[in-house]
C-alpha cells in the first residue's frame, strides 16, 4: 500500500530540492549583505535619515481572502469521499450534499452582500 | 507486521506536552495558537491509532469533525488575535490587561 | 521498512514541535508545524488513515498554515521585533512542572515497557480507511455530524466577515 505513495515522496522530495535549490543560489550568486551599502537598504525618505523603521502596511483583507480560502478548503475536501461514492450513494447521497451546499450557501450569501468578494471597497 | 499502538500513543502524547509546554512557556499569542494546533493533532493521532487498534471507522469520523472544528476555530481565533493586537508593539499576552479587577 | 518510516515520521514529528514552541521568530514556527503536520500524515498514512493523511496536509499544512503566514506577515510586519517580556515565575510553579513532569516521564517509560504485553492490533482489512469506506461512514451512519460540520463552518465565515469589516 506504502508503494502507491512513491511518487507523492518523490514530488515532495523534488519540490523542497527546488525551494533550497533557489535560496542557495541566491545565497552564492548574489553579494553577501555585509558587501551591500548601507543606504541602499533605507528606505528613501528624501535625504533624511529615517528615524524609525516602519514596516510594509499590510492590509487585513488578505486575511479575509486567506480565512475564506481556508473555510472553501475544507468544504471541497469533503466533496472527494462523496465524488467517490456519488454513483452508489444516488439520490440520497445528492440530497444530503444538497443540503450540506445550501447551509454553506448561506454563509457564501453572506459574504457576497458583505462585500467580502469585493477588494476595493 | 503491524507497528504497535503504543508507539503511536507515546508520540501522541509527547506533542501533547509539547504543545501544552509551549502554551503555558510562550507569550507570543502566535506561537500559543500553535502550540494548540500541537495538542489538536496530538489528539488526531491518538483517535487514528485508536480507530486502527480496534477497527472502528467511527474514529476517522471523529477526526474529520475535529479538523473542521479546528479550522473554524483558527479561522475566528487569528482575527480575533490580528484585531486585539495590531494596533500594539507587542505581540505579548501579559500585556492585555484591560479586563484587571 | 515501515517501521523506519514510523521511527523517522515521529522524531520529525516531536523535533518539529519543540522547534514551534522554541522559535525565536513566528515565521520560522509556522515552517516547523508545516513540518510537523507532514510527519503526521505519514503517521495516519502507516495507520492505514489515508483520506486523514490527505486531509491533514491539504487543510492543515495547507490552508490553516497559510491562514498562520498571513497573520503572522500582518503581526510582525517590518522590523518591528516580536519581544516578550520576562514575567515573575508564580509561586511553587518549578517544583509543581517538575513534578508534573516526573510522573508524565514515568507513563511514558511505563507505556513504553509494557508495548510488548498489550494486544496487538488486527492486521488491517484492506480497505479499512481507504476513502470509499470513510466516505460511506460518514455519509451514512455518521450523517447528521457531517451536516453539523456544515453549520459549524457557516458559523466561522459569518463570524470572520461581521469580526474583519472595516470600521
Amino acid at each position: 500500500m506504502l508503494t502507491l505513495y512513491l511518487p507523492i515522496v518523490i514530488y515532495f522530495t523534488i519540490s523542497l530540492l527546488v525551494c533550497f535549490g533557489i535560496m542557495g543560489a541566491s545565497r552564492v550568486i548574489g553579494r553577501p549583505k555585509r558587501q551591500q551599502s548601507v543606504a541602499k537598504l533605507q528606505p528613501y525618505e528624501s535625504g533624511i535619515v529615517p528615524e524609525v523603521q516602519l514596516g510594509p502596511k499590510f492590509s487585513i483583507k488578505f486575511y479575509l481572502v486567506a480565512m475564506l480560502f481556508l473555510i472553501f478548503d475544507v468544504e471541497a475536501v469533503s466533496f472527494y469521499p462523496w465524488a467517490v461514492l456519488m454513483r452508489q450513494l444516488r439520490l440520497y447521497g445528492l440530497a444530503e450534499m444538497g443540503l450540506f451546499i445550501l447551509v454553506l450557501g448561506i454563509g457564501y450569501a453572506y459574504v457576497w452582500k458583505r462585500g467580502g468578494f469585493q477588494w476595493d471597497r | 507486521m503491524t507497528l504497535p499502538t503504543v508507539d503511536f500513543l507515546v508520540v501522541s502524547a509527547l506533542l501533547f506536552a509539547i504543545g501544552a509546554v509551549g502554551v503555558m512557556v510562550r507569550k507570543n499569542p502566535l506561537i500559543m495558537f500553535m502550540a494548540i494546533e500541537l495538542m489538536w493533532n496530538a489528539v488526531n493521532l491518538s483517535l487514528v491509532a485508536f480507530a486502527r487498534q480496534f477497527q472502528a471507522i467511527s474514529g476517522h469520523i471523529f477526526v474529520f469533525v475535529v479538523v473542521v472544528a479546528a479550522a473554524a476555530e483558527v479561522a475566528i481565533g487569528l482575527i480575533i488575535i490580528v484585531l486585539v493586537f495590531r494596533h500594539r508593539d507587542q505581540a505579548d499576552v501579559d500585556t492585555l490587561n484591560a479586563m484587571k479587577g | 521498512m515501515a517501521n523506519l518510516i514510523a521511527i523517522l515520521a515521529g522524531v520529525l514529528c516531536l523535533f518539529m514541535g519543540v522547534v514551534v514552541i522554541s522559535a525565536k521568530n513566528p515565521m520560522h514556527a509556522v515552517i516547523a508545524l508545516v513540518a510537523n503536520f507532514v510527519g503526521l500524515g505519514v503517521l495516519f498514512l502507516l495507520l492505514h488513515a489515508e483520506f486523514l493523511a490527505v486531509i491533514e496536509v491539504i487543510v492543515y499544512a495547507g490552508a490553516v498554515m497559510v491562514l498562520f503566514l498571513f497573520v503572522v506577515a500582518l503581526l510582525m510586519a517590518g522590523t518591528r521585533a516580536p519581544q516578550e517580556s520576562r514575567g515573575k515565575n508564580l509561586p511553587g510553579q518549578v517544583p509543581l512542572a517538575l513534578a508534573v513532569t516526573g510522573v508524565f516521564a514515568a507513563l511514558v517509560v511505563f507505556a513504553l515497557a509494557v508495548r510488548t504485553v498489550l494486544v496487538a492490533p488486527p492486521p488491517s482489512t484492506t480497505d479499512f480507511g481507504s476513502i470509499t469506506n470513510f466516505g460511506r461512514a460518514l455519509f451514512t451512519t455518521y450523517l447528521l455530524p457531517f451536516e453539523l460540520t456544515a453549520l459549524v463552518l457557516l458559523a466561522a465565515v459569518i463570524g470572520v466577515v461581521f469580526l474583519a469589516r472595516e470600521r
